[in-house]
């Protein structure tokens, strides 16, 4: 655990975010409320780091809805571990951003 | 349906990422520009829906793509924080340029402290009167055996002449000679007809008025090298008296370096009366325009009449060729090197790339540019070292060293190109280094089964350079792979993250 990064709040926002199921970079902007050049530059450093991991969508889908294909991000397994330990740090971080699963509870 | 001010704003919007995309790296801002140009399509899309009126639509809209800027140059100090292989100067464009450099530099300074060179190079000081040839007698294949004699020249001025308006003779003959402060020794004399170098038009270095008709003494002319190297310069040996075999004359003058360029080298010039010229020499005459105009190329055909032999056969040759100077020899060897180039090597490049990735035009353009300074420098190479061979020891300009200047031009500027092909073919088209560690693919015995060649790679991870191992219909020449950023990770150095 010690050698896990600190995250800042924002980035643990991020985190958290994508985690709730907010997958595209304006998601995330909408549901924290943080500005495109805080939000996309944040995501840039979580990629490098290896916490999160983007990929394209598939072509087909955004062709069915008339729309261009977006990228999307996931939490790699080492963001995961890293968004527990978040979590611990930020007590109200799952309240800010509640989960799927959490909202259903 | 959208207000009339979305169209306008939205291509002030495109424009903005566009101009952020500037600062992203160039590997990563395509897919840089398509996440944002799709983000922005939503976003329009989403404040399209909430906002209350389009202005305030619009202004969040440009206030989502001015945090472009900042995350353009989050993305570009993340590359550049990424440790890269370290960039030596080995195999570089730069180090090649400079190497070519210095060999030229080194040939430019050898080539001036060559004074044949420098006499050579700097031919129009000397110019000679147009419309001269040298007479020589047509069944002697070569210019370095002399064919007529003095009794002939004599026959030939006593004769009234359509075609020539001046001529001149003279004869080389080894003589000792001897000055009043002892003995200078052995000199190789040219005994020639007082009027030789009017008729040449050459100038002369501190020559003495007055022509050697004028004075009972005849006048000799020294060579620049011999004033130096047997008078040491001194300017008091004009007007002495000097002893030629057992002939008395003046000194009158002297002929500078790189002037003479008549058969036979001499260290001095006797000018004599044209009645006093004797033995078997060679004969400089001037055209009348009619005689120039029967010129064919640079040769004429004579025929002189002599009531004693019967008719002579006689050539009259041009200067022309003599007084060209190196850099029309030069000039006529790239002429030749470039006709000859595809007879050794490909002349093609081999630019084409698997992918649709091609590099920018700056890169291009600099490719581009390293080729031609390359080519550029070789030339000079080529000139100034073909040079500095042909008169390394030839002291002023000869058949011999016009011979070897050729030869050696000719194949410093084919092997020379062919150099620079093959140099430009093996590198990397967007960093100009050299490929390397070179892998050998597949065994030439599968050839029709897999492909079978050489890879060499970029060691900055640019490239990849395939070569076949046998051309073939479906793989003729060499292929270049752009790679894309899925391979940095094979090129990251250890120390990095």
């Amino acid at each position: 655990m010690a050698n896990e990064p600190k995250l800042s709040h924002t980035a643990a926002m991020i985190l958290q975010a994508i985690h709730a199921g907010f997958v595209y970079g304006f998601g995330i902007m909408e549901m924290t409320g943080l500005p495109s050049g805080t939000v996309y530059p944040a995501m840039r450093r979580l990629e490098r780091d290896d916490l999160i991991h983007s990929q394209w969508e598939k072509p087909s889908i955004a062709d069915a809805e008339q729309r261009p294909a977006r990228k999307y991000y996931r939490l790699t397994a080492a963001g995961r571990e890293t968004l527990e330990a978040s979590r611990k740090r930020y007590p109200l971080l799952e309240r800010l951003i509640p989960t799927e699963e959490a909202k259903r509870v | 349906m959208r207000p009339a001010i979305a169209a306008p704003v939205h291509v002030v919007q495109i424009g903005i990422l566009r101009c952020a995309a500037r600062l992203v790296p160039a590997r990563a801002r395509r897919e840089w520009q398509r996440e944002w140009r799709s983000e922005l399509w939503h976003v329009r899309e989403a404040t399209a829906c909430d906002a209350a009126d389009s202005w305030d639509a619009e202004r969040k809209v440009t206030a989502f793509c001015l945090g472009a800027f900042k995350d353009a140059l989050c993305l570009r100090q993340c590359t550049e924080k990424k440790k890269q292989p370290p960039l030596t100067f080995r195999g570089s464009a730069a180090q090649c340029l400079l190497l070519l450099g210095l060999v030229v530099t080194a040939c430019v300074l050898l080539a001036r402290l060559l004074p044949a060179v420098d006499a050579e190079t700097h031919l129009s000081r000397y110019a000679m009167r147009p419309g001269l040839i040298l007479i020589q007698n047509a069944e002697s294949g070569t210019d370095s055996i002399a064919t007529i004699t003095a009794w002939k020249f004599r026959l030939w001025q006593s004769r009234p002449q359509r075609y020539f308006d001046d001529l001149a003779y003279y004869r080389m003959a080894r003589e000792t000679v001897s000055a009043s402060g002892g003995a200078a020794g052995q000199l190789r004399v040219a005994h020639a007809t007082a009027n030789l170098f009017e008729v040449l038009g050459l100038p002369l270095l501190l020559a003495t008025p007055g022509r050697a008709e004028d004075s009972p003494t005849p006048g000799v002319l020294l060579s620049e090298k011999t004033w130096q190297r047997v008078f040491h310069g001194d300017p008091r040996v004009f007007g002495a008296v000097v002893h030629i075999g057992d002939q008395v004359a003046r000194v009158s003058g002297v002929v500078p370096v790189g002037a003479w360029r008549l058969p036979g080298e001499a260290d001095a010039w006797m000018l004599e009366p044209d009645t006093a010229v004797k033995g078997t020499g060679y004969v400089v005459a001037h055209l009348t325009p009619l005689g120039q105009a029967e010129m064919r190329g640079s040769q004429i055909q004579i025929a002189a009449s002599d009531s004693d032999d019967g008719d002579d056969d006689l050539w009259g040759v041009s200067f022309g060729e003599r007084t060209r100077g190196p850099l029309g020899l030069y000039l006529f060897t790239v002429f030749l090197a470039l006709l000859s180039l595809p007879a050794i090597t490909s002349v093609s490049l081999g630019e084409y790339s698997f992918c649709a990735h091609k590099p920018t035009w700056s890169k291009r353009l600099l490719r581009w540019g390293f080729l031609a300074a390359k080519f550029l420098l070789v030339l000079a190479v080529a000139y100034y070292a073909s040079v500095d061979v042909a008169y390394w020891r030839a002291t002023s300009y000869s058949v011999a060293a016009e011979n070897l200047q050729l030869l050696a031009s000719f194949l410093i500027c084919l092997f020379g190109m062919r150099w620079v092909l093959l140099d430009q073919r093996q590198r990397c088209p967007v960093c100009l280094r050299r490929v390397t560690h070179p892998a050998q693919v597949g065994q030439a015995s599968r050839m029709f089964l897999a492909w079978n060649g050489v890879e060499l790679v970029c060691t900055s991870g640019h490239t990849l350079l395939h070569v076949p191992g046998m051309p073939t219909s479906w793989f003729s020449t060499q292929r270049w792979l752009y790679l894309d950023s899925s391979w940095e990770f094979l090129f990251a150095s250890s120390g990095a993250n």
